[in-house]
């Protein structure tokens, strides 16, 4: 293993000061990822750094920025992958969120987007849930039986989602509307549509897609599915809301029952 | 809490920012484009067909301008800006219904080279005539 120079632009912003880039030079080991690089400028050369991180794989979200332009997590990103040697690593805070400071955003509205459609990842119980139930018996792993859906890939798929806020990041359309609800809320409400057959709570759910601010401003770029992590695809989410909904509609129109 | 905000007119820019972004992203960004490159020709139609209330004449005039090369590659212009549009409007209208979300980057390649086949063809005639 050897050390790598590497040369960062990180983007600082604090209360009463214009934005603008600090260059950086640190000296780091060639098998590190980005977030060591970053908590390396914080350790030695400058504590006034702000940034978020937590877990170091993927789990919470909280590191997600944007590393040469690209929404990543700095956490899996290693640093080879994006040092090219020459030109300086630019860091710089998601977009579409007020920065707050430095690399740190406000995700306040975000959170409460999700908590809207009834997703806030929340452990309620202990161990885990296989990806797939051909390789352990349920009550083998869980300490009680526990409910499993009959169409788990659907709910595993959506659970990887870490809430980091990469796709709305990513989203054009969350650029110049504040109150989409985005990939990210939308993807959780489709998911939250689809664990219940209350209809008061379907109608909710579908109501809040089918707002000013839902699955309509969706201009399909497609982004939020390239950028997320953890493979959520929340445009196909997006898309499969819309369908439902003109389904309905078109029901409703020709006095058919929805 | 004070926070740093961008302008609305930053913000708006993003919409034609392809710099790292893949297939789906050129597609909104182009749509954008000759979505109001359409918008802008209608105004210019509408006031081109407000001459033939200046009589004949004034309308002859326009029509030997419009003969001329610059015309024709404007012409040809329009059309690119058409069948992107169209096309990709296709391509929106199937996915966006839950169709095919998955084969959305294929769909815009082999929509696009039908495109520019159509394109090929019809410049080859505009220019011949």
């Amino acid at each position: 293993m050897s050390t790598l120079k590497v040369s960062l632009e990180i983007f600082r912003y604090k209360k009463g000061q214009p934005a603008h880039y600090d260059p950086f030079t640190v000296e780091i080991p060639d098998n590190a990822h980005v977030i060591d690089v970053i908590d390396t400028v914080w350790a030695k050369h400058d504590p006034s750094l702000t940034f978020r991180r937590a877990c170091h794989h993927s789990s919470c979200g909280s590191c997600a920025l944007r590393i040469n332009g690209v929404e990543k997590l700095p956490c899996i990103t290693r640093l080879t992958d994006v040092w090219n040697g020459i030109k300086p690593i630019r860091i710089e805070p998601l977009r579409n969120f007020p920065v707050v400071s430095d690399l740190v955003v406000e995700v306040g509205d975000f959170f409460e987007r999700m908590s809207a459609a009834g997703m806030t990842i929340t452990c309620e119980a202990e161990g885990f849930l296989p990806l797939t139930v051909d390789t352990f018996a349920v009550a083998d792993v869980l300490p009680r039986a526990v409910e499993l859906p009959d169409n788990l890939a659907l709910f595993n798929r959506f659970e990887q989602c870490i809430e980091c806020g990469i796709c709305m990041s990513a989203c054009p359309t969350m650029a110049t509307d504040s109150k989409f609800i985005g990939p990210a809320g939308l993807a959780a409400i489709y998911q939250a549509r689809h664990k219940t057959d209350d209809p008061a709570r379907v109608k909710h759910l579908l109501g809040l897609a089918d707002g000013e601010h839902g699955v309509w401003r969706c201009h399909s770029a497609f982004e939020c599915t390239e950028a997320c992590p953890q493979a959520v695809d929340p445009a196909s989410k997006i898309m499969a809301l819309r369908r439902e909904l003109t389904l309905r509609r078109l029901r409703k129109m020709f006095g058919l029952r929805i | 809490m004070s926070t740093l905000n961008y302008s609305r007119t930053k913000q708006a820019a993003r919409w034609f920012d392809i710099r790292q972004r893949k297939v789906g992203m050129w597609a909104y960004a182009l749509n954008r484009i000759t979505g109001i490159g359409l918008v802008v020709y209608l105004y210019l139609h509408l006031g081109v067909l407000s001459m033939l209330m200046r009589g004949q004449s004034a309308w002859d005039a326009f029509v030997a301008l419009a003969r001329s090369p610059l015309y024709l590659v404007l012409d040809v212009i329009l059309l690119a800006g058409i069948l992107i549009h169209g096309l990709n409007g296709l391509r929106l209208a199937f996915t966006g219904l839950g169709f095919s979300v998955g084969a959305q980057k294929a769909l815009f390649i082999i929509l696009m080279v039908i495109g520019a086949i159509i394109l090929l063809v019809a410049g080859l005639k505009i220019f011949a005539v």
